[in-house]
């Protein structure tokens, strides 16, 4: 107890750099889902091919992978120079937003056809229907998903600790090191983990049922 | 004097025409019901009188504007032709009064409470005051569909379309929707009905327009097409629902 109570500062250190890099990248990653996803949708062939490219080649590979390929892969080309938190955030973000875009095109087209018509033939115009009508409906049948995706991403978050970012993983993995303690420490961690994850989905579920209301 | 004018219109869906050389006109205070078995492309036509549809050829008129020109702004058009859907199609996440203003806020820009004031006077209108703050699911579906008639007619709209208003509904509030119909009518609404209530068009209708597998088959003063149909289809149809 004494050893988990003398590491827990540091734990919560790297818990407090997991949760700022987690919320930056999933805001980042659902803004980018978004615009995916209406590209995706949009009557233009050369946006929907965008999107699907970016969709599929982020579904297609490993966290891990994409998270090299921007990390040293276009640090190597020397054009720009992410320091590792930044890799990080935009890794996420990225992956994030290619499963969002997939949850928010369908949460778009399960609404009904009706809805848009409605709207249409008040003269609401195209952008303004998906912004009062469609988005705010689809919105709401999107939430579990979301929030599933969600907990995947701030799970995937612990892989940046190979980038050596001092996240809530890497100060689990120095304190293991450091105290001989590996069972003590990793089970600190993954409770720690699981807690965050909790409160998290205790939090959609409580925007979930406002939501229901109605 | 013509508000819609429909020319030569055709339109088809893939390969297959559903609506083959459309011609009418339409006057300003005309109540014009659109009858004939399914499928025969009355919902088509209505749809294209808002351009719900996109038109294969042809041209439409509407109060002056020719909502074929693809240049035209078609929301402009839409502000001016309110349509009641058969399913409602109320906005389920908002309250019947936020169904009503967001018309007037979004697209009109009118300020929120002379929004609120004018979705009042017509819930008045539909007899529907109290249920301002409801959800439509907490609505039945007369009362749904007389709110779906206020959100239109917040618009201030000079034509009205109807499809199949109360086709969804239980017997017993029918009568409600088709009171509510039928006072607009009297004040002088121009207004297209696609409905099976042969009464209603009897009643209220100047003239029905009966069609068949994409033709408009033969139109009439109500009393008259019903009483003394002059095509074989007219009274093939006539009889299975008179
Ligand atoms: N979006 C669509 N895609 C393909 N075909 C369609 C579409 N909408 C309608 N049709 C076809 O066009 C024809 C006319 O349909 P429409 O809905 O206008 O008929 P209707 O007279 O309104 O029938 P009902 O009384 O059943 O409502 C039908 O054969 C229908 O299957
Ligand atoms: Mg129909």
């Amino acid at each position: 107890m004494n050893i988990i109570m003398a590491a827990l500062p540091i734990l919560l250190q790297g818990l407090q750099v997991t949760l700022y890099i987690f919320v930056i990248a999933i805001i980042l990653g659902f803004l980018l889902g978004l615009l995916m996803a209406l590209l995706r949708l949009a009557p233009f062939k050369v946006l929907n091919l965008i999107s699907k490219v970016y969709v599929d080649a982020i579904r297609g590979t490993p966290f891990i992978v994409q998270l090299f390929f921007i990390y040293f892969g276009v640090n190597s080309l020397h054009f720009i120079s992410l320091n590792s938190t930044t890799a990080g955030i935009i890794t996420v973000a990225i992956n994030a937003g290619a499963y969002f875009a997939e949850i928010i095109r369908a949460g778009i087209q399960s609404i009904d056809k009706g809805q848009t018509e409605a709207a249409r033939s008040i003269g609401l115009t195209g952008a303004q229907t998906m912004r009062y009508v469609v988005l705010p409906q689809a919105f709401r049948r999107m939430l579990p998903t979301i929030t599933n995706q969600s907990i995947i991403s701030l799970k995937d978050t612990s892989l940046l600790s190979v980038i050596g970012i001092a996240d809530l993983t890497q100060q689990g993995q120095i304190q293991a090191a450091a105290t001989f303690e590996a069972f003590k420490i990793w089970l600190a961690v993954g409770i720690i983990y699981f807690i965050v994850i909790y409160l998290l989905s205790i939090l959609a579920n409580f925007v979930e049922r406002r939501f229901e209301l109605r | 004097m013509s508000i819609i004018t429909v020319k030569n219109l055709r339109k088809s869906f893939g390969s297959v025409e559903v609506l083959k050389d459309i011609n009418a006109e339409i006057k300003e205070k005309e109540v014009v019901c659109v009858i004939g078995p399914s499928g025969s492309g009355k919902s088509t036509f209505l749809r294209c009188l808002n351009r719900l549809e996109e038109i294969s050829g042809g041209h439409v008129i509407v109060n002056g504007h020719d909502i074929t020109d693809s240049k035209i702004n078609i929301n402009k058009v839409r502000q001016e032709v309110g349509m009641v859907f058969q399913s409602f199609n109320l906005f389920p996440h908002k309250t019947v009064l936020e169904n009503i203003t967001l018309g007037p806020i979004k697209v009109l820009s009118t300020a929120k409470d002379a929004a609120e004031k004018l979705a009042f006077e017509l819930l008045d209108k539909v007899g529907l005051r109290e249920k301002a703050n409801s959800y439509p699911g907490e609505l039945s579906g007369g009362q749904k569909q007389r709110v779906a008639i206020a959100r239109a007619l917040a618009m201030n709209p000079k034509i009205m379309l109807f499809d199949e208003p109360t086709s969804a509904l239980d017997p017993e509030m029918v009568g409600d929707v088709l009171e509510v119909m039928k006072q607009l009518a009297k004040e002088g609404m121009t207004m297209v009905v696609v409905t099976h209530e042969m009464g209603f068009a009897r009643e209220v209708g100047d003239r029905v327009i009966f069609m068949d597998g994409g033709y408009i088959v033969e139109e009439n003063k109500p009393n008259e097409l019903f009483s003394n149909p002059q095509h074989n289809r007219t009274k093939s149809f006539l009889s299975k629902v008179l």
